[in-house]
């Protein structure tokens, strides 16, 4: 079953007068429920602006979006706000988790956003955390636990009101490579075990191995085949 | 201050508000003192209305003016004590007893003055250089009386005739002196009223009822207070852009935080209260503080003014909560431009902010 469609997409950033860069130039994809995607590509490709409008962070000037059957690039305000909170969810290359607040307060403060109750947010954010192995780091804050343990504390804030989809933008882009490969074996085990659609932007091939196929861009254009599979590392690598 | 004077003025209110004042016709107003004569009191008495007068001196405590004076310097006030059926103004007393008719020597003390001339119930106090044995100490009224020593009619009279020039002490009886005459009014007879009346019957005399009193005290009391609330004014907006610029400063040093919020499903409702309540906490925080240094600083002033018997500070309940409250509400209307551009901030733009 189709999750997420982008047909044509085109996004045009005006860095000053006769002056812009075209960062999509008609992309489409299409994604399925369930699945795990690289989006890949040189830099300036246009796959973090393609992984910001699919998740609706940012809107395209031209195309549609749909998600579950629902056309979502022309939500604004609070329906906006409601699909960002409770249908997808974002994994970043800094982690950005908010530095004042603890593991387990970030992941809440997601839960809370959504309506539930402190406790209720609580009681979720720590089984989330438990999730993501960090069941004993809860009271940590984020500067007191490795990029690893903050980027796993990250997936646990994506994950905690079961979106549909988490799209992620480099996660393991501040990482070295035991704790990329500890979070990328995550994020494969947490796709299997509850069905969750990840769509990764990412340069890493290992990233790239894990997922089940890889989206190819270039000059804000989708190339090659949106079918291709990668079938293991040897191919990406 | 402002505090301390609204209380001295509506002290003042409520002390005028049943009773005319009668001073001499020469004077400008009736904090002037020009003598009157006690027989004055039976013509006034004669006067349809009036229940009874009573007849007053009243002077400065210390003989030379004090240099700078703000609200009320402090008072010798003479009484005959002919009013005390019908005041309706009720002091307590802290210590002691009031003065009783016939008694001389003898004074009751206002709570502002105790420090200043060291009173006690029993002890012998020294006032324009005679002594006078303390029968009563009052009770804080937070008006007039909490500055002022009461004492009986002849003793005040004698303490005043001595204080006029020497070739007009010859020529006055001491025992005629007045600087005032209260007149209390039947029940069911408008002060404001009686005093035209009184005016028009009794020859020589100015008489003042209780809108007179609002009329004079309220245009004083006014020209003060717009003096200290253009202060407060220039205040708050010193402190309201204080808070507009921390709270700006506060946005764009977490814009990046903004973006994470709102990235994660943060609406712009929560994203404005967020920031709101960390302004109406500044303005909590700052109200708080300057509450407990204001007071702190009160006290100080209020304790050096002590020795002179002008304590002119006061930070009432009301105050200390208005204030505080008042801090929140400006901290909070000052961190609405803040939030509201939080608020509005684009997710993605927000999130590569460095």
């Amino acid at each position: 079953m189709t999750l997420i469609q982008a047909v044509d997409l085109t996004k045009r950033y005006t860095l000053g007068k006769d002056n812009y860069v075209d960062a999509l130039r008609g992309a489409s994809v299409s994604i399925d429920a369930g699945e795990m995607v690289a989006i890949m590509g040189p830099s300036g490709s246009g796959k973090s602006t393609m992984m910001h409008i699919l998740g609706c962070l940012d809107s395209p000037d031209g195309g549609e979006v749909w998600l579950n059957g629902r056309r979502v690039d022309t939500l604004r305000g609070r329906a906006l706000n409601a699909l960002r909170r409770d249908e997808v969810g974002f994994i970043f290359q800094g982690f950005n988790l908010v530095p004042t607040l603890s593991a387990l307060d970030n992941v809440a403060l997601a839960a809370e956003y959504a309506g539930r109750s402190r406790g209720q947010a609580v009681e979720t954010a720590r089984q989330t955390l438990d999730l993501v192995g960090l069941a004993d780091r809860v009271r940590h804050m984020p500067t007191e636990l490795s990029g690893g343990q903050q980027q796993r504390v990250a997936i646990a804030r994506a994950l905690v009101n079961r979106p549909a989809v988490v799209y992620g933008d480099e996660p393991t882009g501040n990482l070295d490579s035991a704790n990329s490969v500890e979070v990328i074996t995550m994020m494969r085990r947490i796709n299997a075990e509850t069905g969750t659609t990840f769509v990764l932007v990412t340069h890493d091939p290992e990233v790239a191995g894990a997922c089940g196929r890889a989206i190819r861009m270039r000059d804000g254009e989708v190339v090659g085949l949106e079918a291709e599979v990668v079938s293991g590392r040897e191919q990406a690598a | 201050m402002a505090e301390k004077i609204n209380l001295l003025v509506s002290g003042g209110t409520t002390y005028f508000s049943d009773k005319v004042t009668i001073s001499d016709a020469r004077s400008a107003n009736s904090f002037n003192s020009s003598p009157l004569s006690v027989s004055k009191l039976d013509q006034v008495e004669q006067v349809d209305g009036v229940a009874v007068a009573s007849a007053g001196v009243t002077m400065m405590l210390d003989e030379e003016m004090p240099s700078v004076s703000m609200g009320m310097p402090p008072m010798i006030i003479g009484t005959d004590l002919r009013g005390e059926d019908y005041e309706t103004f009720q002091v307590t007393y802290a210590d002691g007893r009031n003065l009783s008719p016939g008694e001389v020597g003898k004074v009751v003390v206002g709570s502002d003055l105790v420090t200043k001339l060291d009173a006690e119930v029993g002890s012998t106090v020294t006032l324009r250089g005679e002594p006078f044995e303390v029968v009563g100490i009052l009770e804080k009224t937070l008006t007039a009386p909490d500055s002022s020593v009461i004492m009986p009619l002849s003793d005040a009279q004698r303490l005043f005739q001595r204080s006029l020039p020497e070739m007009m002490q010859g020529r006055v009886d001491a025992t005629q002196l007045a600087t005032d005459l209260t007149v209390y009014v039947e029940p069911g007879t408008d002060p404001d009223v009686l005093a035209t009346t009184l005016e028009a019957s009794v020859p020589g005399i100015s008489a003042m009822g209780p809108q007179g009193f609002k009329d004079q005290i309220g245009n004083a009391s006014r020209l003060l207070n717009a003096i200290i609330f253009g202060i407060a004014m220039i205040s708050l907006l010193v402190g309201g852009l204080s808070v507009i610029n921390t709270m700006t400063m506060s946005v764009a040093e977490r814009t990046r935080e903004i973006g994470i919020r709102k990235a994660i499903g943060a609406s712009h409702g929560q994203i404005v209260r967020q920031f709101l309540a960390e302004s109406g906490f500044i303005g909590l925080l700052g109200g708080a503080t300057g509450l407990l240094f204001g007071w702190l600083l009160t006290v100080a002033l209020n304790a050096a003014g002590n020795d002179a018997g002008t304590a002119l500070f006061l930070v009432t309940a009301r105050l200390a909560v208005g204030s505080v409250l008042f801090a929140v509400f400006l901290g909070l209307v000052s961190g609405l431009y803040p939030s509201w551009h939080a608020a509005r901030l684009n997710p993605v733009a927000a999130l590569r902010y460095e």
